[in-house]
Formats: structure tokens, sequence, C-alpha cells
């Protein structure tokens, strides 16, 4: 059985979808879900003309057999159906014929360019048959008499159905009507600050009322001064070109209108022959007859090119001119009109005085086809053109970057092409003020020349669990890696109210006592015997577990442990929302087991309020057309009664009263938290909290060695906590 | 012994000719057939009432052709005639399937949905011949649920003698209904236990499941709120609730308010799971829903739904809402189709 068109895609729903697409049009195709099924068929039918193969997600699994399979089909086209993001990747794959498709699957799309290809097979059987007619014909040797008809009916056949196949393969314009060019996604504070942009089009789209009429008047003088004369293809304008070029002996003058540009761009690819030629001219023809003028000039302006990653005329007034496209002078709207025809080569910074020569020529036009008159003309020529390209300094970029994996779990490629309105959960304020505590903590360990020293720090507001401000490190520039979310740290002493919380629930109280002696604890399973030391190894006899946990008693603390048993300790941390694996050993107690600094933050809100809350940093997203398409609501879960509450409390009270975080009293209100120092002096926590934000920070180096003999929570960790909840304040 | 008495109940016991349509619902278990190239419909409550066994309860029941079995020393009394004697004895009927899936609460939901699709379809009159029955998607947040549900009723099926294939819910709705747009569309099925919904692109169901709230819901949450029963709140709902109308009375207003409630949780779960597929294709036309299933029965369901959907931002546009012809029949139409395109395969 012959079937022109294979279909490969690991998920069946995917391959149905564009094989009963092409079965609705007639075109039979075979269905392939894995690798074997489609080289079993390729050994026993005949060769397919075209090969859907989608590789979403999977496009480095696919990679290797994408190009066997160019190499055994070297005649036939392969549509790639994939993921924005693998493009990098695609462009490495060396096949010759490919068609590229973005996800989501379009249908129609792969209609057409199936269909087209197909048709352009069927065209070259007809040249081969009219090849073998001819020469038959010759040896009849009446080619005097029969040939010179038989030729022109043949061209005149030929003609007409080359003709009839590149208008009836014309891509189908109706999708105008919903136009949804990829569109910048922004990321905004809850304070309406602007954070990032999400974009593979650099493009914001601005309506016909918001572009000034000097800038759509620049354009046109330049690009088509007859465009609301013509019908889509201005005729005078080609003969004037043609005459032009022929009297210059080189092409200077190009003869395409707008629309002819704006089909282009949309519809065609940008190679130089004679089928893309006419099919421009008839889609312009077509686009003239289903669109206003108006809106063909909007579709244009905000769709064309301008360099610098700018596409629309409001991206490239925002890149140019650092303001929005409403707001641009005539010299500015002139310079924007120079660009389209070629953004490098007319760039400002670029080549200066070649894009100073087509901006004034610009305005020349503007004045010939008076859209401004001799007065403004000699007044904006002299304007300057702009320096240096706008980009924006990006903030919050550790958060921004967690931001985006949310974002990306949740819309996929469509964060970058849908132009959503995204506001998160983080105060501006704040993060400027987290940023500053973490510099200067990292600058004063500096000053004591110890440098490479990294620090994170992540504030929480209590009653909703959002993120207000996250430091991941010393400097984005120098590393991505995010200290909050990413790294896995051994929380040390930060760990032990965990400890004392499940006593709490066993029904221990806070005065009772515990004794803080040497003792000897299986290390792990193994059976290594361990005897673990308190600071400086001094131990305090017999001590109440508020005094045991205020000044952070390893052995005290073990020999709770020991009371209320490992089982219910790590039980009592999952139900705080621990999710990293916490080792069924001692050592555990003491803080060996890995986490994170965000995981140990939104636990310690069970410390707080008794309720564990989610991570958060969405607030809202809005779409383009200006609905709110998600508003996440907190969640949170009460842990712990509030008399075992009240009591954990007051224990972290003690902590900043009398214990390890002493320092905190500086503050003149009421703190509460806990200090945290690993034995080797690898990390140092300090995590605490006052009645609405949380604040969890963590200073260490990379490579886990020590920050410095004698670096605990209280002296390095605390001091950023300490800066960070007194300028909040 | 139990096979014995479904038989005398059944009367003749002739099979039905052709390939066959089964929806299993919560409330319903439905048939569609061929008959002379008009679809034929035959429809019973799923639900059953247990009475203690008596020699002359049995007499009586056989007399009437009740359809029943006895087991454990009761008589089970199936379908619509559940009801009656539920209501005689001031009681309620109970449901062999509960929100979409064989109930895991009645021991006896295997046995009592197998006597009731004995009852409708009977043994098949040829080796292999095609049934489709539906099945619910899976539900939002319990994937997987519907696997031993669908395996049970395969395997009834096939020990009848039929060759079953299974289709969802909503695109059985799809294929009922949607002819006119290639198949292309969503349909949903609101019947009592479950909403199911389909996204069908040219009859490919691209994304599928089910949200575990129907009519039962609205008829228990409405009735706990002016302290009713729902067996007294359901008969109130299928016979004449008109949601068009502004609502008068406490009960009018609970319906009113439960039925947004519901159709806000579709709409709002149809807007998550469309906008978080990757399979949605992009589509350049406006594609329909229909709704159907007996949920949608009364009047102003459509505008009720219309609303909710209303600034629901879902991946494609959406150009008409629209009611099944025939909601209670919609789904076992659809199965029959599937059941006949399966076989014309062949």
């Amino acid at each position: 059985m012959s079937l022109p068109v294979f279909v490969y895609s690991p998920d069946e729903i995917r391959a149905r979808i564009i094989s009963e697409t092409l079965k609705a049009e007639g075109i039979a195709s075979a269905i392939f879900t894995s690798h074997f099924e489609l080289d079993d068929a390729l050994m026993v039918r005949r060769l397919p003309h075209v090969v859907i193969v989608d590789v979403k997600k999977n496009i480095h699994e696919e990679q290797k057999f994408l190009e066997r399979l160019s190499l055994r089909l070297p005649e036939a086209v392969f549509f790639i159906q994939c993921d924005l993001s693998d493009r990098p990747v695609l462009e490495n794959i060396t096949i010759a014929n490919k068609i590229v498709a973005f996800d989501p699957i379009a249908p129609e799309y792969i209609r057409d360019k199936v269909e087209a290809v197909l048709i352009a097979r069927r065209r070259f059987s007809i040249k081969k048959y009219a090849r073998i007619g001819k020469e038959a014909f010759r040896q009849t040797g009446r080619i005097f008499f029969k040939a010179i008809p038989i030729a022109i009916t043949l061209f005149i056949g030929l003609a007409g159905g080359y003709l009839y196949w590149c208008v009836a393969t014309l891509p189908d314009i109706e999708t105008l009507k919903d136009y949804s060019p990829y569109e910048t996604s922004k990321l905004y504070t809850q304070d309406n600050k602007l954070l990032t942009e999400f974009y593979v089009e650099r493009r914001t789209f601005v309506p016909y009322d918001r572009i000034p009429k000097h800038a759509m008047e620049a354009f046109i003088a330049v690009e088509d001064a007859r465009y609301y004369r013509h019908h889509g293809i201005d005729v005078i304008r080609i003969i004037s070109a043609f005459w032009t070029n022929i009297r210059r002996g080189a092409i200077v003058q190009g003869g395409s209108t707008i629309t002819q540009q704006l089909a282009k761009m949309l519809f065609l690819k940008p190679e130089k022959t004679i089928t893309r030629k006419i099919k421009e001219v008839a889609l312009s023809l077509k686009i003239e007859r289903n669109f206003t003028k108006r809106e063909i000039l909007v579709l244009y302006l905000n769709h064309a090119y301008f360099g610098e990653r700018a596409y629309g005329i409001e991206a490239a007034s925002q890149v140019y001119f650092g303001k929005s496209a409403s707001d641009i002078s005539i010299a500015e709207a002139a310079l924007l009109a120079a660009l389209p025809k070629a953004p490098s080569k007319y760039s400002p910074f670029e080549d200066k005085e070649r894009a100073l020569e087509r901006r004034n020529y610009v305005l020349r036009r503007m004045l010939k086809t008076d859209s401004i008159n001799d007065l403004i003309y000699d007044e904006t020529i002299r304007k300057k053109l702009p320096e240096k390209a706008h980009r924006r300094n990006f903030n919050a970029p550790y958060f921004v970057d967690y931001c985006r994996a949310d974002l990306e779990a949740r819309y996929g490629d469509r964060l970058y092409t849908s132009g959503l309105t995204i506001y998160s959960t983080l105060d501006y304020r704040m993060q400027q003020i987290a940023e500053r505590a973490v510099q200067n903590g990292i600058d004063k360990l500096k000053k004591g020349k110890i440098t490479d020293v990294q620090a994170g720090l992540i504030a929480l507001d209590l009653k909703s669990g959002q993120i207000k401000a996250m430091v991941g490190g010393a400097n984005y520039s120098d590393s991505q890696f995010n200290r909050v979310t990413q790294a896995q740290r051994q929380p040390g002493s930060v760990f032990k109210p965990i400890i004392y919380l499940t006593a709490l629930k066993q029904g221990f109280s806070p005065n009772d006592t515990l004794e803080d002696s040497k003792t000897f604890f299986m290390w792990n399973k193994g059976g290594e015997v361990w005897a673990p030391e308190n600071y400086k190894g001094i131990y305090h006899g017999t001590v109440t577990l508020t005094k045991a946990l205020s000044l952070s008693l390893n052995s005290a603390t073990l020999n709770l442990a020991r009371k209320v048993g490992l089982k219910n300790i790590i039980k009592t941390a999952k139900d705080m929302g621990i999710t990293s694996t916490i080792h069924p050993f001692y050592s555990s107690v003491l803080g060996a087991s890995e986490l994170s600094l965000l995981e140990m933050a939104y636990a310690y809100t069970v410390f707080a309020n008794g309720n564990r809350l989610k991570p958060m940093c969405i607030e809202r997203i809005i779409d383009r057309e200006e609905s709110t398409i998600m508003e996440p609501r907190g969640e949170k879960k009460q842990v712990i009664n509030k008399k075992v509450l009240k009591n954990i409390r007051s224990m972290l009270r003690a902590v900043v009263l009398k214990g390890t975080g002493k320092r905190a009293q500086v503050l003149m209100r009421k703190v509460y938290g806990k200090t945290g120092t690993t034995n080797d002096y690898a990390d140092a926590w300090f995590i605490g909290f006052d009645e609405n934000t949380l604040v969890g920070v963590w200073v260490g180096r990379d490579g886990r060695l020590p920050i410095f003999e004698g670096a605990t929570g209280a002296s390095v960790a605390l001091p950023i906590w300490i800066e960070f909840m007194r300028d909040i304040s | 012994m139990m096979d014995m008495e479904l038989e005398k109940a059944n009367g003749n016991g002739t099979a039905i000719e052709g390939q066959i349509g089964l929806d299993i619902g919560t409330a319903n278990v439905v048939v569609a057939y061929n008959e002379n190239k008009n679809i034929k419909n035959l429809l019973q409550l799923n639900a059953f009432f247990t009475i203690p066994y008596s020699k002359v309860t049995k007499k009586t029941l056989l007399r009437e052709e009740t359809m029943f079995f006895d087991k454990d020393e009761k008589h089970y009394i199936l379908g619509t005639a559940a009801e009656r004697f539920a209501s005689t004895f001031d009681s309620s009927t109970r449901r062999p399937v509960e929100s979409g899936l064989l109930n895991p609460r009645e021991v006896e939901s295997i046995d009592v949905i197998k006597a009731i699709i004995n009852r409708l379809v009977k043994k098949s009159d040829k080796r292999n011949k095609k049934i489709c029955f539906s099945v619910p998607g899976d539900p939002i947040d319990n994937p997987n649920a519907i696997v031993y549900h669908e395996s049970i009723i395969r395997m009834y099926l096939r020990d009848l003698g039929y060759s079953p294939i299974s289709i969802n819910e909503g695109l059985a709705v799809v294929l009922s209904e949607l002819s006119a747009t290639n198949f292309t569309g969503i349909g949903i099925s609101m019947g009592g236990g479950m909403c199911n919904v389909c996204f069908s692109y040219l009859s490919v169901p691209v994304v599928k499941y089910s949200i575990q709230k129907g009519g039962d819901y609205i008829d228990s949450m409405v009735g706990r709120s002016v302290g009713e029963s729902p067996t007294k709140i359901k008969m109130i709902k299928e016979t004449g609730l008109d949601l068009s109308a502004e609502p008068s009375g406490r009960i009018e207003y609970g319906f009113h308010i439960y039925y947004d409630d519901l159709f806000s949780s579709l709409v709002q779960s149809l807007r998550q799971v469309l906008g978080s597929s990757d399979n949605v294709p992009r589509l350049s036309t406006p594609v329909p829903i229909v709704l159907s299933g007996g949920t949608v029965i009364p009047r102003g369901s459509r505008e009720k739904f219309k609303k909710a959907l209303d600034g629901v931002s879902l991946p494609f546009k959406i150009s008409d809402i629209i009611i099944a012809e025939n909601p209670l029949y919609a789904t076992a139409k659809g199965a029959l189709v599937m059941a006949i395109t399966e076989d014309a395969d062949i």
C-alpha cells in the first residue's frame, strides 16, 4: 500500500490530530508511535513524500533518529513539529528538506504545507510526461507541422496550471481576522514595577489609536506613497521602479507595497522565486479585499522587524528611544520608518552616517508627500540620532528565574508568546532592602579578607505564604545558581526546633527537664558509635527544654530525640512541608540531612502561626484580552494546636532573649528565631519572624569549605537578618 | 438461581439485532440500537432496593414481571421498580454506580449492574457482536480510577457473548451531536454523579476528563440547604424546574445557587485542563460545546452555562453552546455510532 505521508509521534493523540487533519483533505497517512514501527514500514511500504515527525520534549532523544531517517529518505520532505525551546537543537540537525513548526500543533498550517509538497511532486510528473511526449513526437519527423501549436498549447496549459496551483495553495488569510502575533509577557512586582519580559519576539501590540499620525505618515511616505490609492499592487510604482533600475543599471528601488510586504512577512518564506512573487501578489489582492487600509497598516506596523530583537513599532520605540510608540516625535518616527528595509544596515548603533542619511531620506519623502511642511522639516532634520539602545536592567533575577520555572510549568511556550501580564508576589521595596542586606553582609566578610562567600535570603508573608523578597546569591551575573531554592545544605541547629515541637506535641512542656551530658549514639546503620559534643565542649547537666533549645545544646537535644523517637521527628518534619529526605539517623537531629533554605523557611511558618503554607510567587495573571486567567489563593494547613504553638513560640523567643540569637534584641521588638551552624563552619543560618514576616538567611560557600574558623549563624547570618528586619519596619 | 429468575423477569429474552450502544451512568442505564434505520432507546434506572425474602413476595414479584434477583435472604429489586418500592417504604433507592464508577460502598454493585445490563441487552445472538459502552473520563484529581470499573463491565459484556469496546462519555456526546462540525467540539455529559468532558478534534479525543460533581450533587446540596430529602428535590428538578425564570422560594434559589456552582466548577476545570494540555491544536475556527445528560434538561441550563463561560479564556473560541437533541439518550447514541463505525472499519 502506498501512503504519501507518514506521521510519527510517540503521543498517539498528537499523531491522530495530524493524520485526521490530512484525512479530511483526502490525504492518506500512516501513524507510527515508535521507531521500530516506522523502520518496519519503511522496509515493506513505498517510501513517503512527506514524513511528519513530532519531537516535542524529546528532541535530544529523537535527533539521531531524525538524521538517520533523513539519510534513508533523501527525497522526502520532513515536517518537524517541536517545542519552541527546541529551536537551537533543531538548527544543528542537518536535513535538506525540512519544514519546522512550533507547538501548539497548527493543523491548517500542516495541511497547507503537505498539500503544497504533494502538488509540487505531481507537477514534476507532468513535466516528465511532457518531455517523453515531445521525444516521441520528434521521432515522427513532423516536428515543423505540429510542434509549434502543441508547444503553445502546452505552454498555455502549463502556465495556467502553474498559476492555478500558486493561487490554490495560498495560505488562508482568514487567520488574520484573529491576528494574534507572538507577544511579550511581562512580569511585575506586586507594586507594579517591571521585573522582566519573556519573549521570543519582543513585541507589544499597539492598536491604531495609539500610533501617532506622523508615524504612520512616515512609513507610508518611504514605503508606499500611493498606499491609499492602490488595491494591494501599485502598478505605477512597479513601472517606475523598473524604469529607475534600468537607468541606474542596478536594483535601487523596489515596487512592493505595504500590503505586499505584510503578505510576505506573515505567510511567505523570504526566498527569491517567481512562485513566491506570484503568491505575494495574489495574497496582497486577497488581503486588500478582506481588510481595510487602516487594519492592514496596523498589522504591518505591529509585525515589522526593526532590529535589536524588536518586533513591531512599540517594542522598537522602547528599544531605540526608551519610550512608548504613542510618544515618539517626527524625527524618531522617521528613523523607525527607515529601519524595516534593512534593520542592521540602517541601525544608528551600527552605522550612524548611513542611518542618518536614510532617516533624512524619510523626512524628505514626508516633505514631498506633504506630511510635513518646510518649517518642520528644517527643524526635524537637525535632530540627533539615539546613542545607544535602551535595555532594561532587570531586577530580582533569582526570583525571576524561580517564577519563570513556575510559569513555564503552567503555560509552557505560551509564556513567551501570549502577551501575559503577570503580577508576582514580590514587594519591590523589601527586595531592595534584601539585596542591600545581603550585599552588606558579604562586604563585611570581604573586609576581613574572607572572599568567595555566598548568601541567600528569603522573606515571606506569614498570612498568605507569598514570597516578598528573594536573593539567591551574592551576584547573579557571576552565578545563577539559586541558594534559596536549589542549594541543598545541612541545616545544622535550625533543624532543632522540629525535635522540640515533636516533644511538645507528645505532651512535654517547655519547663520539663533534660540531661545535657556526654552521651553515646549509633552514628548510622553501620553501627559506628558517636558522642556528639556541645559548642565549645561545655555540658550543662539538667536543663529545661527552653534552655536546651535557646543555647542550642547538642547532647540535650539528642537525649530528647531519643525520647520522642526518630520516626516521629521525621513525621513532624514532613507535616511541616519538608520534602527532602530526612535520614533516619540521630545525626539528622542535629541537622545533617540536607535541604533547601526555601523548604526550611516555609517549615518555620508552623512555628510562627501553626500553619503550613505553600510557596507562592504569582499573585495574578492577566491575558492580552485583559481577563484574569489565574489568581491563586494561598494554601494553608493547620499543623499544630494553639497550646503547642504558644509553647514553641515562647521557646523561640527565648533563643532571642537568652540564647544564641541575643543580637536580634537590637531590633527592640518582639521577634523569634533560631540560629544554625554546621560542624565545620560550612553553613551559617538564621531563620526568624515577627508577627507579619518570616525571613530565612543562609551564608556559606558553594564548595562546602568552611566560611572561616568560628563562623556561626549568630555571627554571619543573623546580622543580615537583623538589617533586613530593621529596614522593613 | 439468579439467572433463572431474571430470565422470567425479562420476558422472552430475545437479543437486540445489530450493533448496540450502551450508556452506563450513575442515574440511568440506556441502550441505543438500530431498528429499521431508526435509532431506538431503552432506559432503566440504575438503582436497586432490597426487601426481606419471602415466598409470598417472590410470587408477587414474578407475577408482576418485576426485575429482581435473590441473594442472602433478600430480594434485590432493580431499575425503575426499585424506585417504586423505595417510595412505598418511604426510603431511598441505592446506587450500584456512584460518581460515575462502580460503587465501592455497595458490596452487591457488580451483581446489580450485571443484572440491569442483562435485562436491557440480553445475551448476544451472534458471536462477537459489537457493543460499545460508555466510560467516564479520569476524574481530574483521581487518575486511573476508571480502570476497574471499565474492566468489570467489559468482562461481563464479553461473558454475554459480545465484542465490547469502550468510548469516553464526552466523546460519545460529540459523535452523537456534532456531525455538522466533523466531530470537532467539546462534548459534556452531565449526569447524576459526574460531568464528563471531551474536547474532540475530527473525532480524536484530544482532552478527556471528568469532575465528580453532577445532578446528585445539586440535589443533595439543595436538599441539605432547605432540609428536604434529595429524592424529593430530584423529583422537583425533573418535573418542571425552569432556570430561565426568576427564582421564587428557597428551593428554587437553592437550584440557582448550586447550578451556578456546578457550571462554575465545570468551566474552571475546562480552562485549567485545556490550558495545560500540550495536545490542544491551534484552531482558526471557533468550535461548539454540546451539553447533554439529565442535569441539563431544565429550561435555562444553556443560558446559565453560557453565563458561567463568559469571561473564561479557553485556548480557542467557542462558536455556540447547544443542548443535545435528546439529552438522556445522546451518550448511548454516540456509543452506537462508535460501534457501527468500528464494525465498518473491520
